[in-house]
């Protein structure tokens, strides 16, 4: 399988502004938004946070994973963005956010290939050993390397 | 010891599965065999069997939500935990279980 069909560098930023948890995730939604991966912001956003709201997305070490699954979104994808700025994010460590990998979903998918290919990047993250990477590495291809190297 | 175990959060994207690799890599780091079966949004994957269950030590449900077939593990020891303490302590949940269950 393909990682491109769910992360491609177009889906990355490095250099968010964001200096909230709220802002973080507008800004990448932008990026799902503008390429096409994401119909309607505002709903999908509202669905993320009905996600928030079961649970910790923060996974400590500066990293967090919020998702959300909703009929605004038009392919299940990855957004990945990084900020200096510490973001006050729910997790066991408290530590500031600093990655944050936003995975959209579709309410309904026709093929699992791509809930298997996010089942894969949440694989990847069970390894802390890449954390480090993503959070100083200045390389989209490596980011997405990081997150594909469990997949199939 | 022989562990097994379901892996399911509410959403069933990404905890899940987190949970399922981390639960493995301690398990085995400190030489138990392992199972976990995996309920997400995508279906039930690894799905224990029934000699898998029969000659299981202990049952660890690392759930946040409702899971399927838990009438499987009648009459097992079952430890049951949220993904979140599992994706942070996955190492000491195994070593607890190991002080506190004789296999």
């Amino acid at each position: 399988m393909n990682i491109e069909t769910i992360l491609n560098k177009n889906l990355i930023n490095l250099n968010m502004q964001a200096n909230t948890k709220d802002e973080a995730i507008k800004e990448l939604t932008d990026l799902l938004y503008k390429a096409g991966n994401v119909k309607d912001g505002e709903a999908f956003i509202k669905d993320v946070y009905n996600r928030e709201a079961e649970g910790k997305t923060g996974l400590g070490n500066h990293i967090a994973i919020p998702h959300g699954k909703s009929d605004a979104v038009n392919v299940t994808s990855i957004a990945v963005g990084r900020t200096k700025n510490d973001l006050i994010w729910e997790s066991y460590d408290n530590l500031p956010v600093h990655v944050v990998i936003l995975f959209a979903v579709r309410n309904v998918d026709k093929t699992t290939v791509h809930l298997k290919l996010l089942s894969q990047v949440a694989i990847a993250l069970s390894d802390e050993e890449i954390f480090d990477k993503l959070l100083t590495t200045n390389d989209k291809g490596e980011v997405i390397y990081l997150l594909s190297n469990k997949i199939q | 010891m022989n562990i097994i175990g379901i892996a399911a959060c509410v959403a069933g994207i990404a905890h899940t599965y987190i949970a399922k690799e981390k639960l493995t890599k301690a398990a085995e780091k400190r030489g138990h065999t392992i199972h976990i079966e995996t309920q997400g949004q995508i279906g039930t994957e690894d799905e224990l069997t029934d000699e898998q269950i029969k000659i299981s030590d202990v049952v660890i449900l690392a759930v946040d939500t409702s899971i399927k077939g838990r009438d499987r593990f009648a009459g097992k020891k079952i430890v049951e935990v949220s993904t979140e303490v599992v994706i942070h302590s996955a190492g000491n949940l195994i070593k607890h279980i190991e002080e506190n269950i004789k296999a």
